[in-house]
C-alpha cells in the first residue's frame, strides 16, 4: 500500500514537471505575442480617476481612453474627443466625440459618460483626484449623443492639456452606476486597447487584447506587468530573462546591461524636473541669500556624479522641447558670484547664512546624495544648511501649515510639458505645490491662470520662467531621466514624457 | 486520548484568554504610538490642495477631534465590527487589502519554518555527529556564518545565484505570465491543486522556493545549536547509558530515545522563531516582489498610511499568539509529562 502511494505521488509528480515543461514551451512559442513588463509600482486605483500617480498613467492607459491624447512629440492629438474648440475667453470649450467607441462590456460610449466623468461623479462628493482637475467645470451641455460644451466657472487654458493629463479617463456611467466604486475596482471596464484579466495587489497585472478596440489593434495580444518595486531585483529580471522590459534601474546598470548581447538599455530625458522648492521667508527671505544658493550649485557635476551625466542641468523650471523652455537662457554656476552675492548681506564662509534643507530618501534616484552634495557646495560659498529627511507623502501636509524649511529638494512629474503645469502650479502661492508664497512673481502666475489665448499664454510663462529664477523664487536642478532595459528585438515608442506603453510594442 | 484531551483543552481555553487580553494591550500600544508619530491622517486622506476647513470637517468625521481614549474606542468597536478603516494610500477597506494579501505570507511563512526546521534538525544533527572530532569547529563555524547573515541578504545573494546566473527558479511574484491564477482560497499552493492544475503547483512553487529558502535558511542556525545543546543535555540521561548497557545502537539511540526528547525544547523555540520569521517576511516579500502582508506594510510605512499600519500591526499579533498556541498544544501531545494525571 505504501509502494503504491509512493509510486502514485511520484506519478503525479513527474506529471507535474511533465506539465510545468509543457507550459514552459507553450509560453515560449506564444513569447512573440506577449509582453512582460517589470515595473516599480502598482496602479493606486482601478477607478481611473481616484487618484493620480504618474508612473500608473503607462498602465491605465492601455486599460482606459482619454478623451485627447498626446503624440510621442507631447503634442495633443484627438482620442475620444475628435474636435475640442476651447473659448477665446476660456470659459467654455465645445468638444465632439467619436460615434464609434464601445466599453470593453459591448456598451457604447456617448456624451452622458463625457458628462458624468467630468462633472456628475464630482458634483455627487465621490473621493476623486478629478475633483481638483476639473473643479472649474460648472456644468457640461450635452447637445447629442456626440457633442457637448463644457462650461467653466473661470478661465481654464490648460483644460485641453488637462484633457489627456492624470486622470482624465471616461468612465462608464450605466456600469459604474450598477457596480458601484468598489464593484468598478474589482473589475474594471474601460474602452482601451487592453482588458484587465487578472489583477493581484502589489504583484502582478496581466491584460489582454481588446479586439474590438475602435482604434488600431495592437500587436502584442498579452502585457504582463510584474510589480518589482526594489531596483536591484529588476535588474536581475530582465537579465535572467523573467521580464521583457523593465524601468527605472540605476544609472550605472545601464552601462553595465548594454553589454549584454540580447539587451538593449537607454537613458531617457523626460518631462520630469528635479528642483529645489523655495520659500521666500525665513532664512530665505533675503534675495541674495538664494541667489548665491543658485549660484553655488553645479549642476553639471550633481548630473555626473548621481546620474552618468544624463540629466540635462536646467536654469528655468521646464525641460528642453516644451514651449517654456528658454533655450537661450542660462543661470550661472559660479562660486564667485555665489560668494559675491552673500557678502552683500554680510555673509561668508567664516560667517555663514543659516538655513534648513530638507530631501526625500528613496522617492527618486539618488535624491538624499544629492542633496548632501548641495549641502558641500553651499558650505563652500557661506551657506551652512541643515539636512532634513522628509516623506514624500508628507510634503503637501508640510508646505500647507508652512513648516517646509527654506528649500526642498522636489521632484515635478508634468507629462503635458505644458508651462502652466510647470511654473504656473510650482509657482502659484495659491496651490498647494508652491512652496513660494511671495506675489512678486505670485501675481504675475495667477494674472497668466487667466489667459486663455496660447500664444500670450507661453509667452507670458517663458519671461515668468526668467523673472522667477533672477529673483530666487526657484531653483531647477536637472531635467530627470527614466532608464530603459529591454530585449534587444523588442520595439516600443519613445515617449517624451517618459510614458512606456505597451500598445505600441512589437517584437522584431 | 481522553487525558490528551483534558489536557489540551483548557491550554487551549487558557491560550486564548491570554490571547485576547495580549490583543487589547498591543492594540491599545499600537494606537498610541502611531498617534504620538507627527503625521496628520485627516490631512493625508485629503488631495493636495484641499483647505483648512475641509482639513477640519474630515478630522471632525474621522473622530480626531476626539481625546485619545475615546478615539481608541472608536478605533476598537469599528475593528471588531470587522471595520479596519479605510487606507489613506489606496482609498479603499483595510481589512480587504489585509485579507488579499495575508494568505500568501501565511504559506511563505509555513514552507519557511519547514526549511528552517528541516536544515535546522539536519544540521543540529551533524553537528552533535561531529562533536568532540576534527570537524567540529567547522561545524561552529559553519552555524556561526549562517547565524550572521540576515535573511535579505541570503534573499540577494539566492536571487544572483539561482535567478541571474544559474537561471534555474524564478524570484518574482508567485506565478510566471502565461499562466491565470485561480482564486479559491488565496492560498495559491491549494487553489492550484483545487482547480486541478498540478503544472501550476510546481510553478507557484517554484516561485516559493528562493524566497521562503533564504527565510528558513537564516533561522535555521538557531535551531542547529538548540538541538545540539539538548542532545548533549539528554545523552547525560540515565536511560541512554542503560540503553547502550541493552547493546543498543548508536544510531538507534539517537533516532529512538535521544531525539524525541531533545526535540521538545527546539519544538518551543521554533514556535517563537515563527514570530521572527513572519516578520522577516517584510524584506524578503519587496526583494522577491511577492504580493503579501510584508509588502504591504512597507508600502504603508512609506506613504504614513496609519490604518494599514494598525491592522497588518494587530494581523501579525494574531497570528505570532496562534502559532504559539498551536506549539504549545503540540508540546503537549508530545510531551507525555505535562498532560492531567
Amino acid at each position: 500500500m505504501i509502494e503504491l502511494d509512493r509510486r502514485t505521488a511520484l506519478q503525479l509528480l513527474g506529471l507535474s514537471v511533465a506539465g510545468s515543461t509543457l507550459v514552459g514551451d507553450a509560453a515560449s512559442a506564444q513569447a512573440k505575442d506577449s509582453v512582460t513588463i517589470g515595473w516599480p509600482s502598482d496602479v493606486l486605483s482601478w477607478d481611473p480617476n481616484q487618484r493620480f500617480a504618474p508612473d500608473a498613467q503607462s498602465i491605465l492607459k492601455l486599460v482606459f481612453d482619454q478623451p485627447l491624447d498626446q503624440n510621442e512629440k507631447l503634442e495633443l492629438i484627438p482620442k475620444l474627443v475628435t474636435k475640442w474648440d476651447l473659448a477665446p475667453d476660456g470659459m467654455s470649450m465645445a468638444i465632439e466625440l467619436r460615434s464609434d467607441v464601445t466599453f470593453h462590456n459591448g456598451d457604447k460610449m456617448t456624451a452622458e459618460d463625457f458628462k458624468y466623468t467630468f462633472l456628475d461623479r464630482i458634483k455627487k462628493g465621490e473621493k476623486l483626484d478629478t475633483a481638483n482637475s476639473w473643479k472649474k467645470v460648472k456644468a457640461i451641455e450635452i447637445t447629442s449623443p456626440t457633442k457637448a460644451l463644457m462650461q467653466f466657472d473661470s478661465p481654464a487654458p490648460t483644460a485641453p492639456q488637462w484633457l489627456a493629463f492624470l486622470g482624465s479617463y471616461i468612465v462608464p456611467k450605466d456600469y459604474l452606476e450598477k457596480t458601484g466604486v468598489d464593484g468598478f475596482r474589482d473589475k474594471p471596464v474601460g474602452s482601451g486597447p487592453y482588458k484587465l484579466v487578472d489583477y493581484q495587489l502589489n504583484s502582478r497585472i496581466v491584460l489582454e487584447r481588446n479586439e474590438a478596440y475602435w482604434g488600431s489593434k495592437p500587436k502584442v495580444k498579452r502585457v504582463t506587468f510584474d510589480i518589482i518595486k526594489d531596483p536591484s531585483a529588476r535588474v536581475a529580471a530582465v537579465q535572467s530573462g523573467q521580464v521583457d522590459l523593465t524601468i527605472n534601474v540605476p544609472v550605472r546598470e545601464v552601462e553595465r546591461l548594454k553589454k549584454e548581447p540580447n539587451l538593449a538599455a537607454e537613458i531617457n530625458p523626460i518631462t520630469r524636473v528635479i528642483l529645489l522648492q523655495v520659500r521666500n521667508d525665513l532664512g530665505f527671505a533675503d534675495p541674495n541669500v538664494r541667489l548665491a544658493a543658485h549660484h553655488a550649485i553645479d549642476k553639471a557635476a550633481l548630473s555626473k556624479a548621481f546620474y552618468g551625466g544624463a540629466a540635462a542641468p536646467l536654469s528655468v523650471v521646464a525641460t528642453p522641447g516644451t514651449p517654456g523652455y528658454l533655450s537661450d537662457y542660462k543661470f550661472e554656476y559660479s562660486v564667485d558670484k555665489a560668494k559675491a552675492a552673500l557678502a552683500k548681506s554680510g555673509f561668508s564662509p567664516e560667517k555663514p547664512a543659516q538655513i534648513k534643507l530638507a530631501a526625500t530618501n528613496g522617492h527618486f534616484p539618488s535624491d538624499y546624495d544629492i542633496a548632501r552634495a548641495i549641502q558641500q557646495m553651499w558650505k563652500k560659498v557661506g551657506i551652512e544648511a541643515e539636512l532634513e529627511t522628509i516623506e514624500y507623502a508628507k510634503y503637501f501636509e508640510l508646505n500647507r501649515g508652512a513648516k517646509l524649511p527654506e528649500a526642498t529638494l522636489y521632484s515635478w512629474d508634468n507629462a503635458t510639458g505644458d508651462p502652466e503645469i510647470f511654473a504656473g502650479y510650482l509657482l502659484n502661492p495659491k496651490m498647494p505645490f508652491s512652496a513660494w508664497k511671495g506675489m512678486d512673481v505670485g501675481a504675475k502666475v495667477l494674472e497668466l491662470f487667466n489667459v486663455a489665448d496660447y500664444k500670450k499664454r507661453i509667452e507670458g510663462y517663458r519671461a515668468l520662467n526668467k523673472t522667477a529664477v533672477e529673483a530666487g523664487a526657484t531653483i531647477p536642478l536637472l531635467q530627470s531621466v527614466v532608464t530603459v532595459v529591454r530585449k534587444k528585438n523588442l520595439t516600443y515608442t519613445k515617449y517624451a514624457n517618459g510614458w512606456i506603453l505597451g500598445n505600441t510594442m512589437g517584437w522584431s | 486520548m481522553v487525558k490528551l484531551m483534558t489536557s489540551i483543552l483548557p491550554l487551549i481555553t487558557r491560550r486564548i484568554l491570554v490571547s485576547v487580553v495580549i490583543l487589547f494591550i498591543v492594540s491599545a500600544l499600537l494606537f498610541c504610538i502611531l498617534r504620538l508619530l507627527p503625521v496628520d491622517s485627516a490631512a493625508m486622506s485629503m488631495p493636495p490642495n484641499a483647505t483648512l476647513a475641509e482639513i477640519e470637517a474630515k478630522r471632525r468625521e474621522m473622530g480626531l477631534d476626539q481625546p485619545l481614549f475615546r478615539q481608541y474606542l472608536i478605533w476598537l468597536s469599528q475593528v471588531l465590527h470587522g471595520d479596519f478603516g479605510a487606507s489613506i494610500h489606496f482609498r479603499r477597506g483595510v481589512a480587504g487589502l489585509v485579507a488579499a494579501t495575508l494568505p500568501a505570507t501565511i504559506e511563505l511563512a509555513l514552507l519557511a519554518m519547514l526549511i528552517a526546521g528541516a536544515l535546522g534538525i539536519a544540521g543540529g544533527l551533524w553537528m552533535f555527529h561531529v562533536r568532540g572530532t576534527r570537524r567540529e569547529p567547522l561545524a561552529d563555524m559553519a552555524s556561526i556564518v549562517l547565524l550572521s547573515l540576515p535573511e535579505f541578504l541570503w534573499g540577494l545573494f539566492f536571487i544572483l545565484l539561482f535567478g541571474v546566473a544559474l537561471e534555474l527558479l524564478p524570484f518574482t511574484g508567485r506565478l510566471s505570465s502565461g499562466f491565470e491564477r485561480p482564486v479559491i482560497t488565496g492560498f495559491l499552493l491549494i487553489d492550484t491543486l483545487l482547480a486541478g492544475r498540478p503544472d501550476m503547483f510546481v510553478n507557484a512553487l517554484k516561485h516559493m522556493i528562493l524566497p521562503s529558502l533564504a527565510l528558513g535558511i537564516a533561522f535555521s542556525p538557531t535551531i542547529m545549536r538548540v538541538l545540539r545543546s539538548s542532545l548533549l543535555d539528554v545523552y547525560q540521561e540515565e536511560y541512554i547509558h542503560q540503553a547502550r548497557l541493552r547493546g543498543l545502537s548508536e544510531r538507534r539511540i539517537l533516532i529512538h530515545h535521544a531525539l524525541k526528547n531533545a526535540l521538545l525544547p527546539t519544538l518551543s523555540l521554533m514556535g517563537v522563531q515563527f514570530g521572527f520569521l513572519f516578520g522577516g517576511t517584510l524584506l524578503i516579500e519587496v526583494i522577491y516582489s511577492y504580493p503579501g502582508l510584508g509588502n504591504l506594510m512597507v508600502d504603508a510605512v512609506r506613504n504614513a498610511d496609519l490604518p494599514i499600519i494598525q491592522a497588518v500591526g494587530l494581523t501579525y499579533c494574531v497570528v505570532v499568539l496562534f502559532i504559539n498556541t498551536v506549539v504549545d498544544a503540540a508540546y503537549v501531545i508530545l510531551n507525555p509529562k505535562l498532560r492531567v494525571a
